[in-house]
């Protein structure tokens, strides 16, 4: 297994950053001022300081968790919390300040608008200062917008929905990203209305020690579908960012929605994320989750399973290569009867990478006739590498049906010895071998993603070699 | 974010107005009044302790008095206490000789009838030792089992040895601390190199008076090439019918309590297989601490059935030191009424080559509830590890309630298996309609389903008589489930109606 031993982490190809002058930002280190003077910036309704302020509260009184990652190298002084790159949101590309747009391009954001998205929010810092959506959405009432925008121009429905999925005291992390949140996508697909292309949306922290705060709010009313899509990718910095962002998706009954991301933060982020689903009566909602990239992740999406005939579908990915730790998994509440869960989970730890799942599957009284099932694969490259698998099952309900698999094991080489014997390299046939493994994600990808998220893995996997 | 939020425990209410109602418990208070140093000196006084023993004991108060009630981060949203009202009962006196931690009088007259069948049996009534007796050919083997009283007076430089190397209790439990603090009876058992005992050892511990406390330790120590089985039977000393009958006025019946632990050294080339049957009765709380340090190409089995007490908790730790040791474990639970079983088991892969197989199941009938942690470390020594956990749970009334935590972590990527799995169903209803076309009554044919599912357990016990017994008490406690005359009416044909 030379291979697999030798492989290094490449200079990370997306690691330039531009030096944009900020027009507002707070001081560093975080206090009542700090989150007061965020909601002034931004010309925030009284209720929305109150919540902030109450959350900040929360955040000082709770604990940083003890499970999980390493948290004690965050140094929680040295943090930006709030930095305001340019003026206002932006509706025409022309209009994007120059240096932030050569970032875009660099990452060919407007070529993927003009091929196939329906629509582009763009965060760069803790704004958004790109965003536009397709005519026809707007026409046919899809929203589709900055969060801030969203509490300005939708105030009723977002005040209804905000914070309702996870509240301040859902934890340290969702404390925090409700006192300084910043950003994040506002999405609303009116009744019956099927959004036919995925909103998409490209997450960037550019600066050092800027934590990025985003918050996504999607409801997606009766009957009516849609697929939201995030990929981050982040400059290289030698000091942490830390990256705490909170995603509430409302399904109402009988509404179909698809979240995908796909997380590269370059390795020094902490990204602790809180994502979470209420999916109503025969609604669906399925995460489809691969972390690549950051020092720490810790995130969980989960779905809550509130109304009968509901369904949930998790597939996550996890790759961790040196110094990385992927805490991640899912959960899935069963709240009421006839509903239907299924977690698929796979990850690949390498070069002294740490994978952790850790799940829950809940089924309460009262929830009768539950099918769930669990799946976690997990693959160990090489020596000083480490997988940990905990998940907790909880079942108060008689007649549900569960079944939970795990499995853990290295590359099999009879596979890699019969693609070398078609004439493959040891690293192509290695490398076809993990694309293999991930295949149950990435075949749920749309196309572009798909080769993007197969390069991403080739040069984890090959790094130099390749 | 967080994993194990929202997985609080369910609450079993009480009555607001009961004029008997308690201060409020928390689900990880132990209630337990007797546990300080006086205790400590006193028993130690009492069993004319070496410096060292007492110096051992101090130690395990100091680990009870520091650590949590669950040290391991993973499952501390999995515990409950709350049916443990402990605050009453007070330990058994130890004493030098005789009554207490011994009955070294009757280990050297050879006390009691040896049941059919086996090689050795010892029994304990409350804290007396009321049996204790080897056949011949186990006596000339060179088979020891006698009380740890017996074992300080005979030769006290093993009994350190024993106590202080290889089979000590875990150091980050606390009720393993506990029991290492304040133990006053025990046993010890060995089998010298190269004997291999065709007939098992049993050791029957008979418990269940009110407010009565009994805390023991078992040691066994198995030499290399040695072979032996052990059938450990664990009863109410009042006649039971399996813990079962009414227990909404339990919470205010004096409980009894049992802490004890067996802890297992095996040699190179050995195999022991142990049977654990629990049947205390309603009353009982029980913690239990099994361990074993496997050798070289040895192999422990564990086969265990929880059925009684009103809540156990048990640990049972596997440590896979020698090349190709191996751990087969399989325990059953039966659960009735309130009951909560609360099982954890870790095995550590440190060996090349090394094996662990563990497998739980439980039934749960009533508002029973089983939690079953289990995990699996494989160290990066550990190339060539064959892992498997599984844990099943069948649920058999609406109130009932699972937990499987089956966890893993993993260091070492040359391995030839690892793996594990978990399901949680009701009865499979094409098994049951099978049944019922053969002309089986539905309850009778639930019956069925469900004792055969734990069948495999059972048919590990090494004694014939205890599997036979264990098959009764799996009847009785069917027979006996609150639920059972609702199911048997449910399940009438509608043909009756119609």
């Amino acid at each position: 297994m030379a291979t697999s031993r030798e492989i290094v982490s490449s200079e990370y190809k997306f690691g330039f950053h531009d030096d944009v002058d900020y027009l507002e930002q707070t001081a560093a280190g975080l206090t009542r001022g700090t989150v007061e003077a965020i909601s002034r910036f931004k010309g925030e309704p009284q209720w929305m300081l109150d919540f902030r302020l109450h959350a900040y509260e929360h955040y000082l009184s709770r604990p940083m968790p003890r499970w999980g990652g390493d948290l004690g190298q965050i140094d929680f002084d040295k943090i930006v919390y709030y930095r305001k790159p340019s003026e206002g949101e932006e509706k025409s590309w022309d209009d994007v300040p120059d240096k932030i747009k050569k970032t875009f391009e660099r990452l060919g954001i407007p070529e993927a608008e003009r091929k196939f998205l329906a629509g582009v929010g763009a965060q760069y810092d803790s704004e958004v200062v790109y965003h536009s959506v397709r005519e026809e959405l707007s026409k046919i009432g899809v929203v589709f917008m900055g969060t801030d925008q969203g509490l300005k121009e939708y105030p009723d429905l977002f005040r209804k929905y905000f914070a309702t999925v996870v509240p301040p005291e859902d934890n340290k992390f969702a404390a925090l990203n409700s006192a300084v949140w910043s950003g994040g996508s506002f999405v609303y697909v009116p009744k019956g209305v099927e959004v036919p292309l995925p909103l998409q949306a490209y997450f960037r922290i550019n600066a050092e020690n800027t934590g990025q705060f985003e918050r996504t709010l999607i409801i997606v009313d009766e009957g009516a579908k849609v697929h939201y899509i995030e990929g981050c990718t982040a400059p290289i910095y030698t000091t942490d960012a830390l990256h705490a962002a909170v995603v509430e998706v409302i399904a109402l009954p009988g509404s179909k929605v698809r979240y995908t991301t796909i997380q590269n933060w370059s390795n020094d982020v902490y990204n602790l994320v809180t994502k979470r689903a209420h999916a109503h009566a025969h609604a669906t909602v399925e995460w489809i989750d691969a972390n690549t990239g950051s020092r720490l992740t810790m995130k969980y999406p989960s779905i809550y399973l509130r109304g009968e005939g509901a369904t949930a579908e998790v597939i996550s990915v996890a790759v961790a290569g040196r110094g990385q730790h992927q805490d991640t998994g899912a959960k899935a509440i069963h709240l009421a009867p006839n509903t239907r869960s299924r977690i698929i989970s796979k990850s690949i730890s390498k070069d002294g990478g740490r994978t952790t799942y850790r799940g829950q599957l809940k089924v309460v009284p009262g929830a009768t006739g539950v099918v769930a099932s669990v799946r976690c694969d997990a693959l160990l490259l090489d020596e000083g590498s480490r997988s940990d698998t905990y998940p907790y099952i909880d079942i108060q309900e008689d007649d549900t049906t569960m079944t939970h698999e795990a499995t853990v094991g290295k590359i099999s080489q009879d596979q890699v010895f019969y693609l070398m014997s078609r004439g493959l390299t040891e690293n192509e046939a290695t490398n076809l071998v993990v694309q293999g493994f991930l295949e149950v994600f990435t075949k749920e990808l749309p196309m572009e993603y798909a080769i993007e998220f197969n390069r991403l893995v080739k040069l984890e996997m090959e790094g130099s070699l390749g | 974010m967080t994993a194990a939020e929202g997985a609080e425990v369910a609450v079993a209410s009480q009555p607001a107005a009961r004029p008997t109602a308690q201060v409020r418990q928390a689900p990880t208070d132990l209630t337990l009044s007797f546990v300080d140093e006086a205790t400590v000196r006193k028993v130690a006084a009492a069993a004319a302790d070496p410096d060292w023993l007492l110096a051992d004991r101090l130690a395990g108060l100091r680990g009870f008095e520091a650590l949590p009630i669950e040290s391991n981060r993973l499952y501390t949203p999995y515990v409950d206490l709350r049916n443990a009202h402990l605050s009453a009962v007070r330990p058994y006196p130890a004493g030098p000789t005789g009554g207490a931690r011994g009955g070294a009088a009757a280990a050297a007259a050879g006390v009691g009838r040896l049941p059919e069948g086996a090689a050795a049996y010892a029994e304990f009534a409350e804290d007396r030792l009321t049996a204790l007796v080897l056949s011949p050919e186990a006596r000339e083997a060179g088979v020891v089992l006698e009380t740890l009283a017996s074992l300080a007076a005979r030769d006290p430089g093993l009994l350190r040895s024993l106590l202080e190397g290889g089979c000590t209790l875990p150091e980050n439990d606390k009720l393993g601390q506990m029991t290492r603090a304040l133990w006053t009876h025990g046993l010890h058992l060995h089998v010298p190199d190269g004997v291999r005992l065709e007939r098992p050892i049993v050791l029957r511990w008979a418990m269940g008076a009110p407010n009565g406390a009994l805390l023991s330790r078992t040691i066994i120590s198995i030499g290399d090439d040695a072979e032996a089985s052990v059938v450990e039977e664990q009863v109410g000393s009042v006649s039971t019918a399996g813990a079962s009958g009414p227990t909404n006025s339990a919470a205010i019946e004096p409980q009894s309590f049992f802490a004890g632990t067996t802890e297992v050294k095996l040699g190179a080339g050995s195999t022991l297989s142990f049977a654990g049957l629990q049947d205390f009765a309603a009353n009982q709380v029980a913690f239990q601490h099994r361990s074993a340090v496997v050798g070289r190409g040895s192999t422990v089995r564990w086969a265990l059935a929880q059925l009684g007490c009103r809540v156990i908790r048990s640990r049972i730790d596997n440590t896979l030191e020698g090349d190709g040791s191996s751990v087969e474990q399989a325990e059953i639970v039966f659960g009735s009424t309130d009951q909560l079983f609360d099982l954890t088991s870790y095995t550590r892969h440190i060996g090349r080559d090394t094996t662990g197989n563990l497998l739980s199941k439980g039934a749960l009938s009533d508002r029973s509830r089983v939690y079953m942690k289990g995990l699996a470390t494989i160290d990066l020594s550990a190339h060539g590890t064959d892992s498997y956990l599984g844990e099943f749970a069948m649920l058999l009334s609406k109130q009932a309630r699972s937990v499987a935590i089956p966890s893993l972590e993993i260091d070492q990527p040359d391995c030839r298996r690892v793996a594990h799995a978990s399901s949680v169903g009701p009865v499979d209803e094409t098994q049951l309609f099978y049944l019922e076309s053969r002309g089986l009554d539905p309850d009778e044919a639930r019956k069925f389903i469900v004792l055969g599912y734990l069948e495999p357990v059972v048919a590990r016990v090494p004694l014939a008589a205890a599997q036979d017994r264990l098959r009764d008490l799996l009847e009785a406690k069917w027979a006996a489930r609150t639920g059972a005359a609702a199911h048997a009416a449910a399940g009438q044909p509608a043909a009756a109606v119609a």
